[in-house]
């Protein structure tokens, strides 16, 4: 990829969907040509094929030119290629709670399913089966630095169990985190140094908020064209190709991620990013919990076992029942999935807010585009205005995959219009007093100013096309946050497909318990960014 | 590049799913305590012994000294010199868990008093034996694969007890119906489960299983282990999930041929595991089609032609294909609620 390739392809693959795009070189800089996805298992050509005739019957002399017009000459191509896997399972074993729930929360985003064991008050017998699960393909077992007086008189039992579990299961990784990993500790000791799964000494999960054991723990994943990783390096370039901060909220079958890229005048570009397999569209285990959080955003009715059998049915047959309440069923488990994803990442909300907002994965497209923005702005409160777009393509993940950052900036220069379906610009402001009247906000577009009155609780939407910026007036009547404080405040905001979002509707977003004001409230919402849903 | 002669290269883009798959992998758990009766390697038919489960699983502590001093790994086995193996406050053998912490030589040990053996369902050969995790082995024959399912793996003769449409009540189960695998077409519920393992029924094959009844099953299923006497093995398979819809024509066409014969139910993979000698599978044409999801479940078809994306209930828009749909008009599907089965 050093000089211009006159066309390529990026394959994404999936657990639910394999995404393809076609991209190619004319005019001087790399254009997407088309994009696809289905069902993981239908043959990658056969994708790619259909891009291809589409594309040449939108302009087959630009698809002549990159020499695609052969019928079966993109499955000849080069590619970028990523994968995403099933998350497999790492045991996260301490001996309290108190030391476990750092441990697991780190562990938990780091792309593995955590199973959290605790020595404290076990059963050994059970917890000893249940390490040597064959589900389980390592264990993180750690202390607090240095043990902690809760803990002192049970870390020799620690060590004894885990040291057992290799034995018993000899090519399990291990890694011993904080306390645990002391110099000359008499932990290590207690592994057979010829067996052959290697243990590994980490720092603690308080050290640098869990950041290098979070590393060190998904490097463990080994999974070389990860796309979750790919998905980071990716936005560690977009953002430096924008100069923004940009965050991309990754929801799939299996997983999802949160990244947050950042640049800043004369200092390289930074990043930081969690893969969490609890933000999948249908964790497991999917407990009752998962089941009412998904109720949760439904602004449907809907029997509690049927649902529980249709999400049943999503999760083996993903890319199935996807039109109609299917497809509002899935939004839903997106919003759910978007907030677990939210919740197991606290540290990011204490980073610089992003400038752009995107969303990526094949979820986020079960409904139109601007119920895709009214998702973010749903599941994602923090104050301010931030653009959204939407990684429609599925290429952003294949182009990480590009080791030099250099040329993987240079094309992402060059397809960011193309690859980022700009969904619009969500404005939250909090601090709103309870009344009738919160302020009037002015939007000075091309065809002249348009005023909207603003109620606090309220969403108004205004239409701001793709492509086109506008002036925004905001003015209050009291002080509010919109990521700063203030009552008057003057915004430049992109357009997209589901224009500007303006949200009164409070920091935390406060839903009915009852579930049918719930579902009349969401509808209410939902309906005007989504006519039609319900039919 | 496809298996599909060139004119009809575009039926790639519908899902694929096979009828049959060889050299399945089964897993049997092995928690810490059971007895592996078997080494990797080994081949093992129908009937053979795989494992000595204890039922009444406990720890006691024990002196573990060996003749060189040395340490015995975790997992190995251990028994009582002999001559105190009567004695009742004596532990009985068993197999080393940990080490008592700060106690040398001292160890845990996993025993029990109440021991039953599972046999192998299947004509195998054993891939792995890792005591206290799992036993896995390499099935010979072919295999239905499931959606899911509960209970035990399961041997029994395959008898079909309604049409690919129908449901089984209950009362359709008696005693007649002992020792075979029933296939009872789209839905069965817990009740006729609990009454299909009492009547001695090995297993039951249904397009599918609601997910309620399915716990319900569950948990029946767990009293039963509990009990004191050890239930023969009974498990449940689900062809394709928790809604309902009947059995696909091709499988169904399968299963009448196997009728009769021995098969085996697994749990883990979910599968239905036949000896294929003798028997022809049916011929499926390639455009033949079932409609895997949406408001068409389990209706089936023949595929026309790709239409492109196409606008959906809700606004939604998705690839789609023209479908003649069970001798209806043809009607436009979404791609990714079809299946071909091949």
């Amino acid at each position: 990829m050093s000089s211009p390739t006159r066309a390529f392809a990026t394959i994404d693959r999936g657990t639910a969907t394999t995404a393809v795009a076609l991209i190619g070189w004319a005019g001087g800089r790399h254009r997407l040509l088309g994009a696809t996805a289905g069902p993981a298992g239908v043959p990658e050509w056969a994708l790619l094929e259909r891009v291809r005739r589409r594309a040449m019957a939108a302009d087959a002399s630009l698809v002549a030119s990159v020499g695609l017009e052969r019928e079966g000459s993109a499955a000849d191509l080069p590619r970028l290629e990523c994968a995403t896997s099933v998350p497999r399972e790492l045991a996260v074993v301490a001996a309290t709670e108190r030391v476990l729930k750092p441990l697991a929360a780190v562990a938990a985003t780091a792309g593995w399913r955590v199973r959290g064991l605790v020595i404290e008050g076990a059963d050994i017998l059970k917890l000893a089966t249940s390490l040597a699960d064959r589900h389980v393909v390592a264990i993180l077992a750690g202390a607090s630095e240095p043990p902690g007086a809760d803990e002192r008189n049970l870390i020799a039992e620690l060590g004894t169990v885990v040291a057992a579990t290799t034995e018993r299961r000899p090519d399990l990784v291990t890694v011993l985190a904080g306390g645990l990993a002391a110099p000359g500790g008499k932990i290590g000791q207690l592994f057979r140094p010829d067996r052959p799964g290697p243990t590994m000494l980490a720092p603690s999960p308080l050290d640098d908020d869990g950041e290098p054991l979070r590393a060190l723990l998904d490097g463990l994943r080994g999974e070389q064209d990860d796309a979750r990783r790919a998905l980071a390096a990716a936005t560690r370039s977009l953002a430096r190709v924008l100069r923004r901060r940009v965050e991309v909220l990754e929801i799939g079958q299996s997983g999802g991620s949160r990244t947050l890229g950042g640049w800043q005048p004369g200092s390289e570009s930074w990043v930081r990013t969690a893969s969490v397999p609890r933000a999948a569209l249908l964790p497991k285990p999917f407990a009752e919990a998962d089941l009412d959080a998904v109720i949760g955003w439904l602004p449907v009715a809907a029997d509690r076992l049927r649902l529980r059998d249709r999400l049943r049915e999503m999760a083996t047959a993903p890319w199935a029942d996807a039109a109609g309440e299917g497809a509002v069923v899935r939004l839903a488990a997106v919003r759910a999935a978007a907030v677990r994803l939210l919740e197991a990442t606290p540290a990011f909300d204490a980073l610089p807010a992003p400038d752009l907002v995107v969303v990526a994965g094949g979820t986020w497209l079960a409904g139109p585009a601007a119920a895709a923005a009214l998702a973010i702005a749903d599941v994602a409160r923090r104050p301010g205005a931030r653009a959204v777009g939407m990684d429609h393509a599925r290429v952003l993940a294949p182009i990480g995959t590009i080791e030099d950052e250099d040329e993987r900036a240079r094309l992402l220069a060059d397809l960011r219009d193309d690859m980022i379906v700009p969904l619009g610009t969500i404005v939250l402001a909090s601090w709103l007093r309870a009344g009738r009247r919160a302020g009037q906000l002015t939007v000075h577009g091309a065809d002249g100013p348009v005023d909207v009155e603003l109620a606090p609780g309220s969403v108004e939407l205004v239409d701001v096309p793709p492509g086109e910026h506008a002036n925004v007036e905001l003015q209050f009547q009291e002080v509010v946050d919109i990521g700063v404080k203030a009552r008057h405040m003057g915004l430049v905001v992109t357009g997209g497909l589901g224009g500007l979002v303006v949200d009164l509707r409070g920091v935390p977003l406060r839903l009915p318990d009852r579930l049918e004001p719930r579902r009349e409230l969401l509808a209410s919402w939902q309906g005007a960014v989504w006519p039609g849903f319900d039919q | 590049m496809t298996g599909l002669a060139g004119s009809m290269a575009w039926l790639a883009e519908v899902p694929l799913r096979p009828l049959v798959v060889a050299g399945l992998e089964m897993s049997i758990p092995l928690p810490p305590g059971d007895r592996p009766l078997v080494e990797p390697g080994t081949v093992v038919v129908p009937g053979d012994l795989l494992l000595e489960h204890v039922r009444d699983r406990r720890v006691d502590e024990v002196d573990v000294r060996t003749p060189q001093g040395d340490r015995p790994p975790a997992g190995s086995r251990w028994a009582p010199a002999p001559g105190r193996r009567h004695h009742a406050d004596r532990p009985a053998d068993g197999e080393l868990l940990t080490p008592v912490p700060g106690k040398a030589g001292r160890w845990r040990l996993v025993t029990g008093e109440h021991r039953a053996q599972t046999a192998a369902s299947v004509r195998a050969t054993v891939v792995e034996v890792r005591p206290g995790t799992v036993i896995r082995l390499r099935v010979e024959g072919l295999a239905i694969r499931g959606a899911f399912a509960a209970g035990a793996s399961a041997r029994g003769r395959l008898e079909l007890a309604t049409d690919p449409f129908g449901d089984l009540r209950p009362g359709g189960i008696d005693v007649g119906r002992s020792g075979s695998i029933l296939v009872v077409g789209s839905r069965i519920d817990a009740e006729a489960l609990t009454r299909a393992r009492a009547m001695g029924v090995r297993g039951i094959v249904a397009a599918s299983v609601a997910g309620k009844d399915l716990r319900d099953f569950q948990a029946s299923e767990r009293r039963q282990r509990a009990a004191l006497h050890m239930p023969e093995p009974f498990g449940v398979l689900a062809l394709d999930g928790a809604l309902r819809r009947r059995i696909a024509t091709p499988v169904a066409a399968l299963l009448e041929r196997l009728a009769g014969h021995e098969v085996a139910l697994l749990v883990d993979p979910p599968a239905l595991v036949f000896d294929a000698t003798g028997v022809d599978l049916p011929i499926i044409p390639p455009d033949w089609v079932r409609v895997r999801g949406g408001p068409n479940l389990g209706a089936e078809g023949r595929i026309r032609e790709l239409v492109g994306l196409r606008r959906f209930a809700a606004g939604v828009h998705l690839e789609a294909a023209r479908v003649d749909l069970d001798g209806e008009p043809a009607a436009e599907i979404p791609l990714g609620d079809l299946e071909r089965m091949g």
